[in-house]
């Protein structure tokens, strides 16, 4: 039960703290800043526009027509939905045409499986990367349900057009459907500040770890005083885990005021389900830093180094220093960015832009929700009736 | 009377030190009782163990007769700790760090604030309420550690080195709390260095070597118990060889050390030593200017068991 004896001088103490609003309040803004600067003239050189690009015509490709379909959808002329503008053409001309600069690049089917050549790396080839893997995707989505219907319909009569609007609604039912990327107003500079706010989340596990420090008997001699007293650690650290979310949500505040409304950053219409995320990311990085005080038995400046480590190396693989990275850890390794807390929260603001549905969003949300309470159990199991080896 | 504490052949080793060997003693009700050592001799691992902070390797210990534990919340309530290490926060001031400890334990605000002022009145500190830990001096800071750690009136109050490093005024007024708290009923375990804290506050001694009772017992009664009558000690600005041997042959002398200008001659019996030595020094060609008799020390108890002085 949280005490607001203990929770009004756990706020007290980190509002006094002023290396803690540096970091909490000053470098997410600061940083922001130099975001703000240093990527919109990125932005304005990559300004996601039309993309042109080439498919190799040969035999792989008609026989494997769902990519011509695809990208016959994504390149209708004048339409709202185009986002690429596609050559069909040889492999000769196709390296021509990426030579002369015409194309960023180009497919080319090899044993059915794509292969993209591209002659630099930027944002133009990571989207044409990163269709072209969604497409694969669902053709092997729409093959396994064509097998699982076939084989559901061996005793009967084949009947081919049940199977196709059998197979048609179960792809609807996938609720996997890509949107149109350049019908939202999504921007370079976006997408750095929603990894400025992944950190910022999850540098409020400092706050907590500190919080932690003050509790455990090992870490400092106020925790050797908090733990011969009758108070319960669990409701000491609850109230001060609250204080200490309470003013890592003040941080997030000041830098969403700041980059809307002095840098003019346009989160766009999902500000409900941006701010949502934040709050679950900071609860999320509170528990990281919670499990990180208690499970590591160094001294605080260690704690804070690993802390600051996971979050970084965290933020980096989740499209911090170039979003390419986010998207080869997402196909390379996939199960590194589901366990990544980082790359949870920007990979739940992305699928605001790129997905119809907030499926996506939503297990972002829950998988959150899941380390940070998994986190805070394990911190509080190893927190009840410590005595220790030495001190 | 209600014993306190009663610690029951504790042993507890830190890898390849036995840090403490197989301790075994009482604390009752209202008494004062000093633990003694020098640095290392397990003091500190000792209370520690007392307080179920840290984990032990054989033995019982019960405080208030009930066995202590990390949750023994009940017997943790009545407690009162001042480490040696001062433990408050940097960031609250004197009076918000005393009612955010006092908080731990009382909950009702009007009893605390109460019992906050007078632990600050305890220590002193009525003119720094509103100061910052960082703007106080080593010895107000001290207090302001005491003050935490007694604030909720405790009925045993473990104290361990409070007055390191502190001026003589905070030291006379941290003693004078202490005679203080005894006096409202506290029963108090006192680790120091200084033996004159010993001798002006307990009751009872317990001294420790390298983890082992060494000796235990009243002031008077450890005394009683050494080789040591009487020393005499005289300053003498020289003296050679020759005179510290004639020295030594006088009558019951049984040690004689000279560290320029300061003889001190021990005897281990004899009842007009000093007077002996004055009807010698008449007949010899040796000028001192001061002489006087000394019974013997904590300070000589120790030595006398260890064979090294108490602050080694």
């Amino acid at each position: 039960m949280i005490k607001m004896h203990h929770f009004n001088y756990a706020l007290k103490m980190l509002l006094k703290d002023k290396m803690l609003i540096f970091w909490t309040f000053a470098f997410p803004i600061i940083l922001g800043t130099f975001f703000n600067l240093a990527f919109s003239n990125i932005e304005n050189s990559e300004k996601l526009k039309v993309i042109p690009i080439a498919l190799v015509q040969d035999e792989e490709l008609k026989t494997n027509p769902i990519f011509k379909t695809a990208f016959d959808a994504l390149s209708m002329p004048d339409s709202e939905h185009q986002l690429f503008q596609t050559h069909y053409t040889t492999e000769k001309k196709a390296k021509e045409l990426l030579a002369e600069g015409e194309i960023i690049g180009y497919l080319q089917l090899k044993n059915q499986t794509p292969s993209l050549t591209f002659n630099t790396n930027g944002i133009n080839e990571t989207i044409f990367q990163f269709v072209t893997e969604e497409i694969t995707q669902k053709s092997h989505v729409i093959h396994q349900l064509i097998e699982k219907e076939m084989s559901k319909q061996q005793t009967l009569d084949i009947n081919p057009e049940q199977i196709y609007e059998d197979v048609l609604a179960l792809v609807n039912e996938e609720q996997v459907m890509l949107t149109d990327i350049s019908s939202e107003h999504l921007s370079y500079t976006q997408i750095e500040f929603y990894t400025l706010i992944a950190m910022t989340c999850l540098y409020g596990g400092t706050l907590s770890m500190i919080a932690v420090n003050r509790i455990l008997a090992n870490m400092s001699a106020q925790g050797k005083r908090t733990a011969i007293s009758p108070t319960k650690k669990q409701t000491l650290l609850l109230s001060h885990l609250l204080a200490c979310y309470l003013v890592q949500l003040l941080g997030l505040a000041l830098l969403f005021l700041y980059t809307r409304f002095v840098l003019n950053v346009d989160y766009g219409n999902h500000i409900g389900f941006i701010l949502l995320l934040a709050l679950i990311g900071s609860f999320c990085g509170l528990s990281l830093g919670m499990a990180v005080g208690v499970l590591f038995k160094t001294t605080e400046n260690v704690k804070i180094g690993i802390l600051i480590s996971v979050t970084m190396l965290g933020c980096f693989l989740s499209g911090m220093m170039g979003i390419t990275m986010k998207y080869l850890v997402d196909t390379r390794l996939p199960l590194l960015n589901q366990l990544n807390p980082a790359s949870m929260i920007t990979d739940g603001f992305y699928s605001l832009y790129y997905y119809e549905t907030f499926e996506r969003y939503w297990a972002n949300i829950f998988h959150l929700l899941l380390v940070s309470i998994v986190l805070i159990g394990v911190s509080i199991f190893c927190l009840r009736r410590q005595k220790y080896d030495c001190i | 009377m209600k014993t306190m504490i009663n610690v029951e052949h504790l042993t507890k080793q830190y890898k390849e030190v036995l840090a403490v060997d197989d301790l075994s003693f009482q604390v009752d009700e209202g008494e004062i009782v000093g633990l003694l050592g020098p640095n290392g001799s397990g003091k500190s691992t000792t209370i520690n163990c007392m307080l179920s902070l840290l984990n032990f390797d054989r033995g019982t210990i019960k405080l208030f007769n009930k066995e202590m534990k990390p949750d023994a919340y009940d017997l943790k309530a009545k407690i009162g700790v001042i480490f040696q290490e001062v433990a408050v926060f940097e960031e609250l001031t004197v009076y918000e760090n005393i009612d955010y400890f006092c908080g731990l334990y009382i909950k009702d605000k009007s009893i605390r604030k109460q019992a906050v002022e007078e632990a600050i009145q305890l220590v002193g500190l009525e003119d720094y309420k509103k100061f910052y830990p960082k703007k106080l001096s080593g010895g107000l800071l001290r207090r302001l550690n005491i003050a935490c750690g007694i604030a909720h009136r405790p009925t045993l109050i473990f104290l361990d080195e409070p007055t390191v490093a502190v001026d003589p005024q905070s030291r006379n007024h941290i003693l004078d709390g202490i005679k203080q708290l005894r006096k409202n009923g506290a029963t108090i375990v006192y680790t120091t260095h200084y033996m004159e804290e010993v001798e002006q506050l307990c009751d009872r001694v317990i001294i420790l070597d390298k983890g082992k009772i060494i000796a235990m017992g009243t002031t008077d009664e450890l005394k009683a118990n050494t080789q040591i009558a009487e020393k005499v000690i005289l300053e003498i600005h020289e003296l050679d060889l020759e005179a510290i041997q004639k020295i030594k042959d006088l009558k019951n002398v049984a040690d004689v050390r000279y560290n320029a200008p300061n003889l001190v001659v021990t005897y281990k019996t004899g009842k007009n030593n000093l007077v002996e030595m004055i009807d010698y020094l008449k007949t010899s060609p040796l000028h001192y200017t001061t002489i006087y008799s000394q019974r013997p020390t904590l300070n000589d108890v120790f030595l006398e068991l260890t064979g090294k002085e108490l602050r080694d």
